[in-house]
C-alpha cells in the first residue's frame, strides 16, 4: 500500500463519516487514517485501494462542496480500476448497489477492451469503474470504426 | 474520549500473531519519535509488565510507567493508558489497538489513539501545533510505527 502516492484525490462529503462508512462497503476501499476534532468531527482521512489512496473530506472552506450542496454537479470524478483477481466489475457493481449506489450505467464491455459501469453515491460523486477484460492495442480499437485516431505519446 | 487519530494497515501474520508481536515484542520494532518522547530523558525501551501495564525502562532501569491496560484479549482488542511524564493528572489519553483477519494469515491493525483534547494546546507536549496538525503528525508516527512493525513481522 502506497501511503504517500504521487497524486491523490480529495473527495469531498458534507457527512463524511457516513462516506467512509459507504466506501468501505460499496468499494472496499478501506481507512488508513482518521483524524477527528474535540468535537467528534472528522477533521481529515485517507482511504486505501490496491496502491492508490483517496481521501475524504468535509465542506472545509466556501469553495469545497458535496455535489448534494450545489444541486448534483461535480467538476472531476474519481476512477476506479479493479485490480486483476480482485473479482469482476460485475461482482464490484453488485456490492455498490446492495450497498446503496445508485448505478447509472450498468456493466458493459467497451469496444476498447474493458468493462465499465458508472455509479453515484448518497452524496450525488459519480464513480467510474472498469476492468480490463480484452487487451487491445489502440490500431485495434480505432479499427472498431468508432471514429477515433489514438495517438500514445511514449513520455 | 475526543479528538482522535486512527491509523490502519495490514501485516502479513494471524491476529494472535500480530497481537503477540504488538505486545511482548514491541521493542523489538518500537522507535522512539523526539516529538512524542515520554519523558524529557533519553528513550528507553518499551515493554509490557504482564498484562498490567505498557512501561519505558530506561538505561540504569528506571522505568516509567505509559499506562495500565484495561482490555487485553489476544488476537482481538486491546486498550491502555497512555500518559507523559509531563501530562498533570487531569491529562489522559488512551490507546485502543483492534486486529481484525482480513485473509489467509493477513490481519488489519488498527490503532485509535483518543483523549489529545485533555492536553491542553499550550502543553509543552503538542509543540505549538495546532490541535488537528499535532493529530496529524502523531497519525505519521504511528503510520511509521505499524509500518515497522509490519516490517518485523514479513
Amino acid at each position: 500500500m502506497a501511503s504517500h502516492p504521487a497524486l491523490a484525490s480529495a473527495v469531498v462529503y458534507k457527512d463524511p463519516k457516513a462516506a467512509l462508512k459507504f466506501l468501505e462497503a460499496a468499494f472496499g476501499f478501506e481507512l488508513t487514517l482518521l483524524i477527528e476534532d474535540a468535537d467528534g468531527n472528522l477533521a481529515h482521512s485517507q482511504m486505501s485501494y490496491g496502491d492508490s489512496i483517496v481521501m475524504i473530506g468535509n465542506e472545509w472552506t466556501e469553495e469545497h462542496r458535496s455535489p448534494t450542496s450545489i444541486g448534483g454537479l461535480m467538476t472531476q470524478t474519481v476512477h476506479i480500476q479493479v485490480p486483476d483477481g480482485q473479482g469482476s466489475v460485475d461482482d464490484h457493481c453488485a456490492r455498490a448497489r446492495r450497498a446503496g449506489a445508485v448505478i447509472i450505467a450498468e456493466p458493459e464491455t467497451q469496444f476498447y477492451g474493458d468493462r465499465t459501469y458508472r455509479c453515484k453515491d448518497p452524496e450525488g460523486h459519480i464513480w467510474t469503474v472498469s476492468q480490463t477484460v480484452e487487451v487491445m492495442t489502440p490500431a485495434e480499437w480505432d479499427a472498431k470504426d468508432m471514429g477515433l485516431k489514438t495517438t500514445v505519446h511514449k513520455g | 474520549m475526543a479528538s482522535r487519530v486512527v491509523v490502519a494497515l495490514r501485516v502479513k501474520a494471524s491476529p494472535l500473531r500480530a497481537f503477540e508481536a504488538f505486545t511482548a515484542e514491541i521493542g523489538q520494532w518500537w522507535k522512539p519519535n523526539s516529538l512524542f518522547a515520554f519523558t524529557p530523558r533519553a528513550p528507553g525501551v518499551l515493554s509490557f509488565d504482564g498484562h498490567e501495564r505498557l512501561i519505558e525502562t530506561r538505561e540504569g532501569g528506571k522505568v516509567f510507567e505509559v499506562g495500565r491496560v484495561s482490555v487485553w484479549e489476544p488476537g482481538v482488542r486491546l486498550v491502555l493508558g497512555w500518559r507523559q511524564a509531563t501530562f498533570t493528572p487531569d491529562m489522559a489519553t488512551e490507546v485502543e489497538v483492534t486486529f481484525e483477519a482480513v485473509g489467509e494469515e493477513e490481519t488489519r491493525v488498527t490503532v485509535s489513539h483518543s483523549g489529545w483534547d485533555s492536553v491542553p494546546t499550550d502543553h509543552l507536549a503538542k509543540h505549538g501545533f495546532p490541535e488537528t496538525v499535532f493529530l496529524a503528525r502523531h497519525g505519521e508516527w504511528w503510520r511509521a510505527l505499524l509500518g515497522a512493525m509490519r516490517e518485523y513481522l514479513g
